[in-house]
């Protein structure tokens, strides 16, 4: 009963971890990419700079979200609770 | 959530000697042959900088060298225009004096024909105006031919130095030419004039010459002393075409 | 679904398990040595194309050590170019059927990131003597040793965890869109998983670099502007 509670619970924990985890990356990157649209707009001849650079950033705003995956794994498959 | 160690170490020891690989056998080579591939084009480069700089020196050498002919050229040209100035100033310098000698002489030629026409004029003049002068004195009385004129021959005689006077008469008769033949008492007076003026006594040769118009004319060995018209026409007439 | 936290060894060699992670690391290894070897019988200083791309890659491996280090790249290119050569050809070992990267196991991310946290050490080390490595902790105050040493820990634990979380999550997602429908579908997160690929190991080789650059520079690392550290 009690280990079914747990495992209910830590599913439950996994989906809000990978949901509000992903929320902040997501509105981050939309900011970013904007920024970076807006940027390439003004000046087309940096287009190769900003892409680079934004690709670079995007990776790391996304790991953001990759630390709410791993974390949501961590509660599904390798619970010490368990 | 478990670590499997043995995997940790065994990556640990692969990631380690795949770096010791790849620095042995791909980015050492690799970064050496571009240093050298660097080396070569910089040594290339230097020596197409070398090239050029030498194909620089060249040209500007070249440069040089056809200024300088350029610089003789002009020099030559210089000196040529010079000298044809030069010459054309001489000439035209000469040929000026030329020029001027020839209208000087020319003036002068003009001059002295001017002159000459002049001095023929007076000297014809002249000749005309004795030749009536002549024609007028041949109509002048008998008497008046010969009378004063043996008084003007002894007072010529007179003026004559001492030394002159005494030679003439010293070898015989006094040669006197009359333009007419003399009468006795003209010949007597005349006579007696001459030897008034010799202060000695001398004889009188007569020749008769028309040419005298009037007046007598004295021929000794060393004087003439003329007193007669044809004389002072003479004289006249030289005064005349001296003074034309 | 299988457990994509825990591999279960292959085989035994003596006590020592055998995961596929270290089997395929051997594989990738063997691959590179091969692949280097052959290359560096046949360098020439008239390259042919094959030449030119690695060259072009060690040529953009060293402009970025000195962009970022302001330095010669010299000591630090053999660890930072394999590095990044080995993470992404693992990151793109997925597109080969049945063989799962290695950086997508904990351990291989891991065993890297420690690499690079001891290089981290010995380069500040041999840069700037014991003294004034130890000393770079107390900069700007002895108040800040704990935080730079949990600041040391906490950045070597997020490489780890960036890489093994990108590069799992890729397979994981693959796994899980093939098992809902083979065909077709899993064609576009796999071109998606290339990309993050390469961009992980970019990040990966680039942090490397950082993380040594800072160390190397003691205390004036803050004053490069070109050195940006994420707070990650």
């Amino acid at each position: 009963m009690t280990n079914d509670l747990v495992q209910a619970v830590s599913i439950l924990a996994a989906a809000l971890s990978v949901g509000f985890g992903a929320l902040g990356p997501a509105l981050a990157e939309g900011r970013a990419v904007a920024a970076a649209m807006e940027a390439i707009a003004r000046q087309p001849e940096a287009a190769g700079t900003l892409s680079r650079t934004l690709f670079v950033g995007l990776a790391m705003i996304e790991t953001t979200a990759i630390y709410a995956l791993v974390v949501a794994l961590l509660v599904l498959f390798a619970n010490p609770f368990v | 959530m478990s670590i499997d160690w043995w995997a940790l170490g065994l990556q640990a020891i692969n990631a380690l000697v795949l770096v010791w690989i790849l620095a042995r056998y791909l980015f050492r080579p690799v970064s050496a042959i571009i240093a050298e591939r660097k080396d070569a084009a910089q040594a290339e480069l230097r020596r197409a900088a070398q090239a050029m700089e030498k194909a620089e020196a060249a040209k500007s050498a070249a440069d040089a060298e056809r200024a300088a002919f350029a610089r003789e050229l002009s020099d030559l040209q210089d000196k040529a225009q010079y000298e044809a100035e030069e010459i054309k100033r001489q000439m035209r310098l000469s040929a000026e004096q030329e020029a001027a000698q020839i209208r000087q002489d020319a003036a002068k030629a003009v001059d002295q024909m001017q002159k000459d026409a002049r001095h023929q004029m007076g000297e014809e003049a002249a000749t005309l105006a004795v030749q009536i002068a002549r024609k007028l004195l041949t109509r002048l009385p008998q008497e008046a031919q010969v009378s004063e004129f043996s008084t003007g021959l002894a007072e010529a005689l007179a003026a004559l130095p001492d030394a002159t006077r005494s030679r003439i008469g010293a070898k015989g008769p006094v040669a006197v030419r009359a333009p007419r033949a003399l009468t006795p008492e003209e010949t007597a007076k005349l006579r007696g004039d001459i030897s008034g003026a010799l202060e000695r006594d001398v004889q009188v040769a007569i020749t008769v010459d028309p040419s005298l118009i009037a007046g007598f004319e004295l021929d000794a060995q060393t004087a003439k002393v003329r007193n007669h018209l044809a004389a002072d026409l003479m004289q006249i007439k030289e005064e005349l075409v001296r003074h034309a | 679904m299988e457990n994509p936290l825990i591999t279960q060894p292959l085989f035994y060699v003596g006590p020592v398990p055998i995961t596929s992670a270290v089997l395929v690391t051997w594989g990738i290894m063997a691959c590179l040595t091969g692949f280097s070897v052959w290359m560096s019988g046949r360098l020439r200083t008239t390259p042919d194309g094959l030449q030119s791309a690695v060259e072009l890659l060690v040529d953009t491996i060293d402009g970025q050590i000195r962009d970022t280090m302001n330095r010669d790249p010299e000591p630090y290119r053999a660890l930072i170019g394999t590095i990044f050569v080995f993470v992404l050809i693992s990151n793109w070992s997925s597109l080969i059927p049945g063989i799962e990267p290695p950086t997508a196991h904990l351990e291989t991310d891991a065993a890297l990131a420690l690499i690079v946290f001891v290089a981290t050490v010995i380069y500040g080390v041999q840069a700037q003597g014991v003294k004034d490595y130890l000393a770079g902790f107390a900069d700007p105050s002895w108040v800040m040793i704990p935080l730079n040493i949990v600041e040391q820990i906490t950045r070597t634990f997020s490489l780890i965890v960036r890489l093994f979380g990108n590069v799992m999550s890729g397979v994981f997602v693959i796994g899980i869109v093939l098992s809902l429908a083979g065909l077709f579908l899993p064609i576009p997160l796999m071109a998606l998983d290339l990309l993050t690929g390469a961009v992980q190991a970019y990040i990966f080789a680039v942090l490397a670099t950082v993380f040594i650059g800072s160390a190397v520079e003691g205390g004036h690392a803050t004053a490069k502007p070109a050195t940006k550290e994420p707070t990650q």
